[in-house]
């Protein structure tokens, strides 16, 4: 490569991060604008080292690698020096990156035309739920799998309603307070300079109250397609409302979904989300799936102290033991976990699945999730055993009715 | 033009202090020192983020200032807090005497926290500024750097704002027990260190144990590859490989042969259930 200038460095960085974004990585210009100052500073000559500026200066994490070696490659390989630099991405084959792309995120699309009229649509749809439910409640009984296009359009707005798990725990950051049960020498010494340096009020600091993490893993298998949207959903607007969540899909592998979930626009996050999900209505390997979570995120400390929800059917494919296996391990590195059911709604549940059976010894509370009502039971399942109790111990307190008690712990 | 991202000449100058960084490591930490970022190493337990700041503070023959994150780290144990013991003091000292208070906020009470002791550097690349495991912190915490990072600079309200004349060589970690927020990210590069390979790992323990044997490096390096291939609760790092061939030498092993092995798996692999899968392929780690 050349020497370059300032305004061709910024150029190209430019065209780099719209080829990002066209494969879904979200750089952005203030990561654009970096590169372009590390690339008039740096001068890359060769290809490698191009590659590993644009890497440094673009990648806004590792798991964006694979799709950010696949724009690289296609941005860079049409350019006149494409030659040189196709082969300057370590121990990938090209061609497999790409095939792998294609089938992993199709070439975005157009933003659909009517994206602007969204906004009315949806005050339009409150309208016609509040209308329609209040005399009659027609939908918060029904079953997901039931409702036609229109009704699950109207059920997002009562579910973004229902998704609200603040499950807290006293934080070691202090904060001044009246009634504090330490003395805050800061903020008494700083009074003190009103009344002439003479200290006559003391302050005191109490802890602060702090979110616990929250980890949705959602079954978007094939037998779980009919509540797959309500319950994504859920875990949307439950991202969207606090911070600590995070979220994942599983049918044969697990994905994180979090900040597609978390997209402007719920038809576009879901829209992201089929994209994304190439397991979307295959098999269930809830044990794999489980083992990855574990390894990958809850062995870091993802759950610690905090709640997993797991939204799934129980369906195993496979080995039972591994689910088994599995459940004891994440029990050990959350704090409760949350099992929601659609199959529960049956009055005569039994948890026959050969998972759900496996699962069950480590699930603290089981609820249906088959309907409006009793996603409103999910908040109270998680929240149960939380608020006020010592953390790291799990409180025995009453569950509401609507869970189902697990067996007593050895 | 001479390039002032000089890679190969930082690649040989962390060679010389005991580091050696691949190409992609040498390019981010060249490029953070060259255009004054911040750099976001994240990476598995144990394949040397922190080294990497030791390593460059030697390089530079600046001085480390690390600031270790945990769980309800504020800004006064971070950036800068009052002695207000002292403030006291002198009140009242002023008062006995009947002289004049002193300025409260003069620099014998400010107390200088890691933040605030990076700003101090007094020649160019004087300080290297660690801020370790950045996840454990709270996401409140991370708000404040944003402006730290980007300005090199912070405002003490009885004081002003304090900015840094050189500003500090700064290093982030993470090992992603959470997401970082995308603003603090943004403001950094970034670089992922992997697993080193077979190769790297052999210079590596060849460099730390010049006491090592070639062929006894060779086959530490190979069975700890195999072991990270294997899914482990917790893949060994580099520490752990250090650790290893450090225990063989002192345990007078020549070869790793399985009782080799057996003897000491404790300082590479530390769940028993990584155990029992290590002690089922001891062959493979053998051969």
């Amino acid at each position: 490569m050349h020497q370059m200038e300032q305004h061709d460095a910024a150029t190209l960085a430019t065209l780099l991060d719209r080829a990002l974004a066209y494969y879904n990585v979200d750089a952005g210009t203030t990561r654009a604008l970096a590169f372009a100052e590390l690339l008039a500073q740096a001068l890359p000559k060769t290809g490698p080292e191009l590659y590993w500026c644009a890497r440094i200066a673009m990648l806004p994490s590792i798991g964006d690698l694979t799709r950010f070696h696949a724009a690289f490659l296609d941005f860079w390989g049409a350019l006149p020096q494409g030659d040189i630099l196709a082969a300057l991405v370590p121990n990938v084959p090209r061609d497999d990156v790409i095939r792998n792309l294609q089938r992993a995120s199709p070439r975005m699309r157009a933003p659909a035309p009517d994206e602007r009229r969204a906004g009315d649509a949806e005050a339009r749809d409150a309208a016609l739920f509040v209308a329609m439910a209040s005399p009659e409640e027609r939908l918060v009984d029904r079953d997901f799998a039931e409702m036609d296009e229109r009704e699950l359009a109207l059920a997002r707005r009562a579910v973004a309603r229902l998704a609200s798990i603040a499950e807290t725990r006293r934080s070691r950051l202090r904060r001044t307070a009246v009634r504090g049960d330490r003395l805050d020498l800061r903020a008494t010494l700083r009074n003190a300079a009103r009344t002439a340096g003479e200290l006559l009020r003391r302050r005191n600091s109490e802890r602060r109250e702090r979110l616990r993490p929250l980890v949705f893993l959602c079954d978007v298998s094939g037998s779980m397609v009919p509540y797959a949207r309500p319950l994504l959903q859920y875990a949307r607007y439950s991202a969207l409302q606090r911070s600590r969540v995070r979220a994942f899909a599983f049918a044969t592998r697990l994905t994180e979904i979090g900040p597609t979930l978390m997209r402007a626009g719920p038809t576009r996050a879901m829209g992201a989300l089929g994209r994304e999900l190439r397991d979307y209505g295959g098999g269930t390997r809830i044990g794999a799936a489980l083992h990855a979570f574990n390894a990958r995120y809850a062995q870091r400390g993802a759950a610690r102290g905090g709640t997993v929800v797991i939204l799934s059917d129980g369906w195993e494919r496979e080995d039972p033991e591994l689910v088994a296996r599995e459940m004891a391990r994440l029990q050990k590195l959350c704090r409760r976990i949350v099992w929601v059911n659609p199959q529960k709604k049956h009055p005569a549940f039994e948890p026959l699945a050969r998972g759900m059976a496996a699962a069950l010894p480590y699930v603290d509370a089981l609820v249906a999730g088959h309907n409006l009502r009793s996603l409103e039971a999910i908040a109270g399942a998680v929240e149960a055993g939380g608020r006020g109790a010592v953390s790291g111990h799990r409180a025995k307190g009453s569950r509401p009715m609507e869970t189902f008690e697990r067996k007593p712990r050895r | 033009m001479r390039s002032a991202v000089d890679v190969e000449h930082l690649t040989e100058r962390l060679r010389a202090v005991g580091y050696l960084a691949d190409r992609g490591l040498a390019t981010a930490l060249a490029s953070a020192v060259a255009l004054e970022r911040p750099l976001l190493l994240e990476g598995e337990a144990g394949v040397g983020k922190t080294d990497a700041a030791r390593a460059l503070s030697r390089v530079y023959e600046a001085e480390l200032i690390r600031l270790q994150c945990y769980e309800g780290l504020d800004l006064y144990a971070a950036a800068y807090d009052w002695n207000y013991a002292r403030q006291l003091l002198a009140i009242r000292a002023a008062e006995a005497s009947s002289a004049a208070v002193p300025d409260l906020y003069g620099d014998e009470f400010l107390i200088r926290r890691p933040l605030l002791a990076a700003l101090g550097a007094t020649r160019k690349h004087g300080a290297v500024l660690l801020i370790d495991e950045i996840d454990r912190a709270d996401d409140e915490f991370e708000a404040y750097l944003l402006e730290f990072l980007a300005d090199h600079a912070m405002t003490i309200p009885e004081r002003g704002r304090i900015a840094a004349h050189y500003p500090p060589i700064t290093i982030l970690t993470s090992n992603r027990t959470r997401d970082l927020h995308d603003a603090l990210k943004r403001r950094c590069f970034y670089h992922w260190i992997d697993h080193p390979s077979i190769g790297r790992e052999i210079e590596i323990l060849r460099l730390h144990l010049p006491q090592l044997s070639g062929d006894l490096a060779a086959q530490v390096a190979a069975a700890v590859a195999m072991l990270r291939s294997r899914e482990l609760r917790k893949p060994p790092g580099i520490a752990e490989a250090l650790d290893w061939a450090e225990t063989l030498i002192a345990l007078g092993r020549p070869r790793l042969d399985r009782e080799a092995v057996a003897d000491s798996l404790g300082a590479v692999v530390k769940y028993p259930e990584d155990m029992e899968i290590a002690r089922a392929i001891t062959d493979k780690l053998v051969s």
